[in-house]
């Protein structure tokens, strides 16, 4: 196959759900008596049209993104992470408890690198605790991060309302100034205005580095040799289970940096419920990039994209319609992918004689 | 002549790029066996399939008593008399022998029940013409492999099957059940059934079929009377060339220290909580090649799998030269100079949607040898085509893909090598670079235990085979033992 021929195979599946997007996004807003591709065209300017809005759209991306990232990893080893929701709520808490009680005067170099190790290790813990118990008793993942997800909700509420919250609000105090995320709009004034921080850029070196890990390093190729064949790599003496917990652990680790730009970058502190439905969105975002590093990056932007767009288009549509547009995307890309599939196993059959 | 059985008409059948079958033409009589043999990929299980209505033809047509098999089905090819019985069987295992047979094609009584009699008198009535017995009530789980056999067999006669269509029958057999199998497929051609086998084996050939049709990449390159040939014939037929000089296995060393040494080993079964090694003690001195013969299923997978570390030992103790190694993890067994090949290269051997290089170093990485000149060198001296060490495993021919792993397990300082079904589906050619391979490693000075299927292959390879039976060391006999020694053996019965 040719390498033009491959990429047009990867690029298929995205295309194909961004087409559903606007088709299903014109019916409707027809249907609720506005002008046949006014609402998209609103929802475009709105979103790519002007610089606050790309701002924005990458500020919405970037816990998107991260999370993406993880569910990706995880899969890589063989384990459905769906607890990523979770691993973000626990490791927001635990970084904006490390980022509150810093003293003001801590530089940024100091504080923010605490700050974020507070959340990467407390959302690995939480992470690695499922799949060591996979590997150690067989309870599925699945199973088990669905479980922690209510744990993880029950805890962060139950430690806001008794100790951390400030009173009569449902949010942190403010983190100490050294442990925020500066705004892009600093670095140009492109971003003047919008969210988006230090925190996009940050999740790109993110993806960098675990595609170079998974690529180059021996444990991450060993992950994603476990993720293939398990009995195989068993067989040839790799340390099968540690491999896994890793992989969930890094995993955690990743999806617990997901707050870091709204947390760090935009609010500067935690409150009950933020972030919420981030860590289902990229399950979404990882099904959709399909295992390839550009591909989770647009998978986020697209959905980065959509969320801000719902915002612009609510004087004419209700924001329901963002919901349908997020799921009218995952049914295109489960559907295409299924046809790729089909299609592979199809092309594999005839390969073989 | 009389009319014939089957025809096949200028049959074609590609898959992608491959031609699996092309302009083959082939014809097949009542009252005879007829013999369908060629190497991996040669075609003969695709044109078996075609014959039978599970594969569909590009071009080219099959006639069943002279009229068109149309459409093309397996549900169309049984309705006309034409049966199969596939490689790997179609059975319930949670069924009775009684209710396999007659599963599909249910006798009822009234109100659409089940009329158990009329299938008992049907199969009766089957199992009686062929002088079979097999007791009906047992679940099919419990039996054997070659009872299980018959059972497809006696389920397509009990649907009026005229030509009996059987792909590679034996492969999972002993010499004995092989032997019983043919028999029963006699008594059937006699009574004037047309019996097609596809098979690798061609002594199974030379000594009950009365025709062979040799392919070779699709196309039928010899057709003739077994009576009018020899096996020297087919073989060059198979391999469109004079085959190699036989290999020559290497001189028995002098008795020497080390090896492998299993010492009252007992292991728990992998599926059942029953032991499936027995008590088993014996060494394997360096230099030697032992080899492992029994019907499958009857503690092999445990043996290897315990020797590998995947397994704990219930009892007893496996020893590596000299030392204890029962204890240690599979990575330091490893280290230790233990090479195991598993005998499903799909399931444990390969990660199929990987790259070849990948593949070659699974379980390498960190040992700091250079990665490179490690797959080129495995990649060169094992012949592995074509030799791209980009392309994923899936795509590479069994006999590649059994080149790689044994590449991975004997391209480094081997002490002790466990090779399970090193030549399973593996073409002739492949077959001989493997032998050579474990040839080496023995000169080398390893000592190397062979577990196979393939009882003329140990009795190629080895200095000395060990038979076991239901987990039990049996006896140890020379390889040069005349086979039927072999084949009391297999079934728990030492030769006095």
């Amino acid at each position: 196959m040719s390498r033009f021929r491959s990429f047009w195979l990867e690029l298929r599946t995205p295309l194909a759900a961004m087409a559903a997007a606007v088709l299903v996004l014109n019916l409707l807003s027809f249907g609720l008596g506005q002008v046949p591709l006014s609402t998209v065209l609103t929802a475009l300017a709105g979103s790519w049209g002007t610089t606050y809005g790309i701002g924005q759209v990458l500020f919405k991306a970037t816990p998107l993104l991260l999370a993406g990232i993880a569910v990706d990893l995880a899969l890589r080893a063989g384990l459905f992470n769906i607890g990523v929701e979770g691993q973000i709520a626990v490791g927001s808490l635990a970084g904006t408890i490390v980022a509150v009680v810093l003293p003001a005067s801590l530089p940024g170099i100091v504080a923010l690198p605490l700050t974020l190790l507070a959340a990467a290790s407390t959302g690995a813990a939480w992470a690695a605790f499922a799949a060591w118990m996979r590997t150690r008793f067989g309870a599925h993942e699945v199973i088990t991060t669905i479980v922690l997800n209510r744990i993880a909700d029950a805890l962060v509420a139950m430690l806001m309302t008794a100790w951390l919250a400030l009173p009569g609000t449902v949010r942190t105090k403010d983190i100490a100034p050294g442990a925020s995320l500066a705004r892009l709009e600093s670095l140009s004034p492109f971003f003047s205005g919008s969210a988006v921080s230090w925190a996009f850029p940050m999740s790109l070196l993110v993806l960098l580095g675990v595609t170079v890990w998974l690529r180059r390093s021996r444990a991450g190729r060993e992950v994603v040799w476990v993720g293939h064949n398990e009995r195989a790599c068993e067989a040839e003496g790799i340390a099968v289970s540690r491999r896994k917990i890793l992989a969930m652990g890094l995993s955690g680790a990743i999806a617990s940096l997901a707050m870091a730009g709204t947390v760090l970058g935009y609010k500067g502190y935690y409150e009950i419920g933020l972030g919420a439905g981030v860590g289902f969105g990229g399950i979404a975002v990882a099904f959709l990039g399909r295992g390839h590093p550009v591909g989770l990056l647009l998978a986020a932007l697209l959905f980065g994209t959509l969320a801000q767009a719902g915002l612009v288009i609510n004087a004419q549509v209700p924001k329901e319609a963002t919901g349908i547009l997020e799921a009218v995307v995952i049914i295109a890309v489960a559907l295409a992918s299924r046809a790729g599939r089909l299609d592979a196993s199809a092309r594999a059959a005839k390969g073989e004689s | 002549m009389p009319e014939p059985a089957l025809q096949l008409e200028h049959l074609s059948r590609r898959f992608g790029a491959v031609l699996a079958v092309s302009d083959a033409s082939a014809t097949f009589h009542y009252g005879k066996m007829h013999a369908l043999v060629g190497e991996n990929g040669a075609g003969k299980s695709t044109l078996l399939k075609l014959a039978g209505g599970a594969e569909k033809a590009d071009q080219g047509r099959v006639l069943i008593e002279g009229v068109p098999l149309a459409p093309p089905t397996p549900a169309e090819a049984i309705r006309r008399g034409v049966g199969f019985v596939y490689q790997h069987f179609m059975l319930v295992d949670a069924f009775s022998t009684l209710e396999n047979l007659c599963l599909g094609h249910e006798p009822v009584g009234r109100f659409g029940a089940l009329d158990e009699n009329q299938a008992r008198r049907q199969a009766q009535a089957v199992m009686s013409k062929l002088d079979l017995d097999l007791d009906l009530e047992a679940r099919v789980a419990e039996l054997g492999v070659g009872q299980r056999q018959h059972i497809e067999i006696i389920r397509i006669l009990i649907r009026g099957a005229k030509v009996i269509l059987l792909d590679e029958p034996t492969a999972v057999l002993t010499p004995g059940q092989a032997t019983h199998l043919y028999a029963t497929l006699r008594r059937m051609a006699d009574a004037g059934s047309c019996i097609v086998v596809v098979t690798h084996r061609l002594q199974e050939v030379r000594a009950h079929c009365d025709h062979v049709t040799v392919l070779r990449r699709g196309k039928v390159v010899l057709d003739t009377a077994t009576s009018a040939s020899t096996v020297a014939d087919w073989t060059r037929a198979i391999m469109g060339q004079e085959p190699p000089p036989p290999v020559q296995r290497p001189a028995r060393p002098e008795p020497v220290q080390g090896g492998l040494q299993l010492k009252s080993l007992r292991v728990e079964s992998t599926d059942k909580g029953h032991l499936a090694v027995q008590d088993v003690s014996f060494t394997v001195p360096r230099g030697t090649i032992v080899g492992i013969a029994g019907v499958e299923g009857n503690g092999q997978r445990e043996l290897v799998r315990a020797i590998a570390g995947l397994q704990p030992c219930n009892e007893g103790s496996v020893w590596l030269d000299g030392a204890d190694i029962s204890k240690m993890s599979v990575a330091a067994r490893r280290a230790a100079g233990l090479a195991v090949v598993h005998d499903d290269r799909h399931r444990e051997g390969l990660m199929l949607d990987v790259s070849v290089s990948d593949n070659l170093v699974l379980g390498d990485l960190g040992t700091g040898s250079d990665e490179v000149k490690t797959v080129a060198r495995r990649l060169g001296a094992y012949g592995i085509v074509p030799a791209d060490p980009s392309i994923r495993a899936r795509n590479l021919s069994g006999g590649n893909q059994q080149k790689v792993v044994m590449a991975r397990a004997l391209d480094r300082s081997v002490a002790v090598a466990v090779l399970a079904q090193p030549t399973r589906g593996v073409d002739l050619g492949a077959a001989r670079g493997i032998h050579e391979a474990i040839f080496q490693t023995a000169r080398q000075g390893a000592a190397v235990l062979v577990i196979s299927a393939d009882l003329a292959e140990l009795r190629a390879i080895c200095h000395e085979i060990i038979v076991i039976a239901r987990g039990k060391v049996v006896t140890t006999l020379p390889p040069d033992t005349a086979e039927e020694v072999f084949g009391q053996a297999m079934l728990g019965e030492a030769a006095p």
